[in-house]
């Protein structure tokens, strides 16, 4: 499935494409185009070029009923007039089933997603998480050529996100089509995807698996949006680097790390170093390798501790460190990080390793 | 194209091309044919109006149809609704419709402006203090609104009779502000029923009295509901007829009356005249409906319908 | 005044002497007034109105001012409401138990006669069937009429704000220009109706000179005025279906007349009850209309006309009233079924 498409800033020039059983997330902050993709893809808006293939055959110009997907709605799309049952049935009478067939289809959605007791009831005599189930039903019912969801968990508080999370996983497993889904969450973009679309603006950052995303983002964009706490971005000044050790500058004071190997000449001046707080070890006194920060803000997060501090020169920086550190506000910390997790970025914001 | 919310995309209404314009303009124009030739009538001579077959064109058209079926437009009807006399083969004949226009603005605009004061506050302590009862209270008021009108005119002609107010100005506004208050009531109280009492409270806790919630708070937040209320009734008295027939007397008649009478007699109707009466009012009707159209749904309904 | 009694029981507390007891001088003002209309000459009637109406009032205000805010803020459009509609009301329910007339001094009690009489007069049964065909067909025209303009607005196309004036503007008009012009399109020589006619027929054409042919007369005049009522309720009501609904049966593949009656219809099913209930009750009082098109000739005299007639030219006032609360009953079902309707749609949106 290719789309390539350009016109107005909504979404520009994208190209994506999605494999059979494959899970792909386009996660970005709101507005960034994820949605409008989602809606071209499902035929819903027509792209100003470009094209949409489905299994290799070009769907651009097919309405939605031509184009056989099953779409799961943010505002979940529940008919209100109907019961459970008849939203379920609803996108079934275009299959040509007979009524005996329909009904066991109903029966097994029903099952896998625990509707069997509110099939009776209609959309608005029975709960948020209830609703965001009849919908993701409603879409598994069919046998489409791909499934879209679009924000599917926005509307479901912390608990619930995270059980239905788990059973969407379970039930797109089992399905083995390709799947979009649009989400703003980075929780649930790297929990369910196999691969994550991360957007800005109507364009790609970056494409690739969970993991990737997280421990080698392409570029600032992407490594400021994954992670929480965010990872720490400092403007420094490359000033040496050999094999062994890597110099900078940060705010003026020299900062060596070891970067495993020599960094290319040309970057020389200006960069930027993406560290993540968790990357950081505490340290007694200061050092060349280590960066001296007053604490100031202490967040306990359970089993450890987010410390914002800064350095003498007021960049700020976010350090987690385990819980049993007990760290004062006003404390002076001596901060190494960790060399194998210290990402490079040059001056237009691209990662350079 | 700028970037739409997803709530606004939510709500937003279907859009179609100009081949929807095309098919709405034909059907729009059918329908208003009959206003349409209302207009041009005004604009006749009294044979031109009679004429068979109808001239329904202005001779500056004459290029685009035959002949026969163009008059030249004048404004001697207009001129007639307000310069009290016009010739009909020379004897001069009274309309006296510059004194029905003007009993007509003012005895519907006292009446309205008294509803309004009235109707404002009851709406507001209906609104904001209910009584016990006070669906029933507000059943009532509606319910006058809906009666025929020749229920109740049969005893208040009886006492109008017995207390001097037939034929009198007094009469006439005092009825018609009842007849207007429970459409201002039901209206105003729709207005304050959507207002975020929080703000209220606000300015209570702030030590605002209620008469300064009511003053500074409500009335601001509902100028514009106000205004509505107040043309709708505008509107509604000034059409309204059997009250006007069987209360005013001849120097308190009102337009609707006045117009029904000169199309009593058979012969001699003066359609363009008519025609030119009826026009006139159709400006501001036409703007009403233009700068209201959002508000339209709820003045038609008394306020029973919001959206 | 007097407070000697300390009577606890509702009907001493009824019965008090207090400025604030304004349920006595409810109970003073409905048993006196139109006693003292009958009883006393005229003059000394006002006088005793004004009396009991100036207390009234009082002990309204009183009781209002000590106790509730609300109640004094609704008096005065209470007070004018009662003065104006509901005491009229209730005098010609007094009435309609006399056998008045308003061109004779003669005056005696005859009970449930008049109703008696009125239920049993076939020219009643006739107008009330008469009314019945009119509203029927009236309100049939105009939901229809009112449905397909819906469907043609419904959705967004450019000038559409400009065509809706032109297809709402009737419904702005009074009866009496509309009535007028109808009779204008219809008149047998120069109207336009009875010219189209004759280009193929040849004949004259005189459309209100059959029963048919006069009720067709009234109810396109009714109707074309009326229609633009109905479709702005079901356009509110087509409008408020959220696109989404639209954009998921497209993707559920529903074809258009299960869309139309699973998604569109539920959306605009109460407002269409209440169109039908609101034009029901204004079409049941038919009467300018008709007053100017037809003034009852033809077989089509409305029941409303037809309580004119009888109260105004026959001065029949007494049986007059008795009918005119048939009709007050009727309205006051039917008004209650609305607002049933329309408080219930409230609640649900």
């Amino acid at each position: 499935m290719t789309k390539n498409f350009g016109q107005f800033t909504a979404v520009r020039d994208v190209d994506l494409t999605v494999g059979a059983g494959e899970v792909v997330c386009l996660l970005g902050p709101s507005g960034c185009g994820k949605t409008t993709i989602l809606r071209m893809i499902a035929g819903l808006e027509t792209p100003s070029s470009g094209e949409v293939f489905f299994a290799g055959r070009n769907v651009t110009r097919l309405t939605p009923e031509q184009r056989n997907v099953a779409m799961v709605f943010q505002f979940y799309a529940l008919y209100p007039s109907l019961t459970v049952e008849e939203n379920l049935t609803f996108p079934l009478y275009a299959e040509k089933l007979s009524s005996a067939e329909r009904r066991s289809r109903v029966a097994d959605a029903s099952e896998i997603l625990q509707l069997s007791d509110i099939l009776g009831r209609k959309p608005s005599e029975i709960a948020e998480g209830e609703k965001q189930r009849v919908a993701v039903a409603r879409a598994i019912i069919r046998d489409p050529s791909c499934f879209l969801f679009d924000e599917p968990l926005s509307r479901l508080d912390v608990e619930l996100r995270e059980s239905m999370r788990a059973q969407i996983k379970e039930v797109l497993l089992g399905l083995s089509k390709p799947t979009v889904i649009v989400t703003h969450d980075q929780l649930e973009a790297l929990t369910m995807a196999d691969r994550i679309t991360i957007m800005r603006d109507g364009i790609i950052e970056q494409i690739g698996t969970p993991h990737e995303v997280f421990a080698q983002p392409q570029n600032v964009f992407v490594a400021s949006f994954i992670g929480t706490p965010q990872m720490n971005l400092l403007g420094v000044q490359l000033m040496n680097s050999n094999d062994a050790e890597t110099e900078f500058l940060l705010d003026g004071e020299p900062l060596k790390i070891s970067m495993g190997s020599k960094v290319s000449d040309s970057l020389f001046g200006d960069v930027t170093l993406g560290i993540r707080p968790r990357a950081f070890a505490l340290q007694d006194a200061a050092s060349p390798a280590a960066i001296t920060i007053k604490s100031e803000i202490i967040e306990p997060m359970g089993a450890e501790t987010l410390i914002h501090g800064r350095t003498r020169s007021d960049t700020e920086i976010r350090v987690v460190v385990p819980r049993e550190h007990r760290i004062q506000s006003g404390e002076c910390l001596h901060v190494i990080p960790d060399s194998g997790q210290v990402q490079l970025f040059n001056e237009q914001g691209n990662a350079v390793r | 194209m700028k970037w739409i919310s997803r709530k606004d995309r939510a709500r937003e209404v279907d859009r179609a091309g100009w081949g929807r314009t095309a098919g709405a303009a034909i059907a729009s124009f059918i329908y208003f044919f009959p206003v349409l030739v209302i207009i041009i009538t005004a604009f006749k001579k009294h044979t031109d109006a009679l004429a068979v077959p109808a001239k329904l064109f202005p001779d500056f058209m004459g290029w685009l149809v035959p002949e026969r079926l163009t008059f030249t437009p004048t404004l001697e009807n207009f001129v007639s609704v307000f310069s009290r006399s016009f010739t009909t083969g020379g004897a001069a004949q009274d309309t006296g419709f510059d004194l029905f226009f003007f009993n007509s603005i003012f005895i519907a605009g006292s009446s309205v402006l008294l509803a309004l004061a009235i109707g404002t506050l009851a709406a507001f302590g209906f609104s904001r203090y209910p009584l016990k009862g006070n669906d029933t209270y507000l059943f009532v008021i509606l319910t006058t609104r809906m009666l025929p009108a020749i229920v109740v005119i049969i005893p208040v002609m009886l006492m109008f009779r017995i207390t001097g107010l037939a034929g009198t100005y007094t009469g006439i506004i005092l009825l018609y502000t009842a007849f207007n208050l429970p459409f201002t009531i039901w209206m105003m109280k729709s207005f304050f029923d959507e207002l975020s009492p929080d703000v209220e409270d606000a300015a209570r806790i702030d030590g605002s009295s209620d008469r300064g919630v009511f003053f500074k708070i409500c009335m601001p937040q509902v100028v514009a509901g106000l205004a509505a209320t107040a043309v709708f009734g505008l509107i509604l008295t000034w059409n309204e007829f059997l009250f006007a027939l069987l209360l005013t007397g001849v120097d308190t008649r009102t337009v609707p009356v006045a117009m029904s009478q000169t199309i009593g007699g058979d012969i001699g109707v003066r359609w363009g005249l008519l025609a030119a009466i009826e026009t006139l009012f159709l400006i501001p009707v036409i703007l009403v409906t233009f700068f209201l159209q959002n508000q339209l749904l709820r003045g038609v309904t008394f306020g029973t319908v919001k959206r | 005044m007097n407070t000697t009694t300390a009577a606890h029981s509702s009907a001493g507390k009824l019965l008090a002497f207090r400025w604030d007891n304004w349920r006595l001088a409810l109970l003073a003002t409905l048993i006196g007034v139109p006693l003292s209309a009958f009883v006393l000459p005229n003059f000394a009637a006002v006088v005793a109105t004004c009396i009991l109406g100036g207390l009234l009032v009082i002990t309204s205000v009183v009781y209002s001012w000590t106790r509730h805010v609300g109640g004094l803020l609704v008096a005065p459009a209470i007070a004018v409401l009662v003065v104006m509609n509901i005491f009229p009301l209730l005098w010609s329910l007094g009435l309609s138990f006399y056998n008045y007339r308003a061109d004779r001094q003669s005056l005696s009690f005859i009970g449930l006669r008049n109703y008696e009489r009125l239920l049993s007069d076939p020219v009643v049964w006739e107008r009330l069937t008469t009314t019945a065909t009119l509203v029927v067909l009236t309100v049939a025209v105009q939901m229809v009429v009112g449905f397909l303009f819906a469907l043609l607005f419904s959705k967004q196309f450019p000038l559409r704000r400009y065509l809706l004036i032109l297809v709402l503007t009737p419904m702005m008009l009074s009866y009496v220009a509309v009535g007028a012009f109808f009779r204008y399109y219809y008149d047998p020589t120069f109207g336009l109706v009875s010219q189209v006619v004759n280009m193929f027929t040849d004949e004259p054409f005189v459309l209100i000179s059959s029963t048919g042919g006069a009720i067709a007369a009234i109810v396109i005049a009714d109707a074309w005025m009326w229609a633009p009522f109905v479709m702005l309720l079901v356009l509110a009501g087509l409008v408020s279906v959220p696109k989404h609904l639209y954009e998921a049966a497209s993707i559920d593949r529903v074809p258009a007349w299960r869309r139309f009656w699973s998604i569109t219809f539920p959306y605009v099913k109460g407002l269409l009850m209440l169109a039908l209930l609101f034009r029901t009750i204004e079409a049941f009082k038919l009467f300018d209309v008709v007053f100017i098109l037809t003034d009852g000739g033809q077989s089509t005299e409305t029941i409303a006309l037809y309580v004119y007639r009888q109260a105004i030219q026959f001065n029949k006032t007494s049986y007059s009233a008795s009918l005119s609360y048939i009709l007050l009953f009727t309205v006051i079902v039917l008004t209650n079924l609305y607002l049933y309707l329309a408080n219930r749609r409230t609640k649900e949106g």
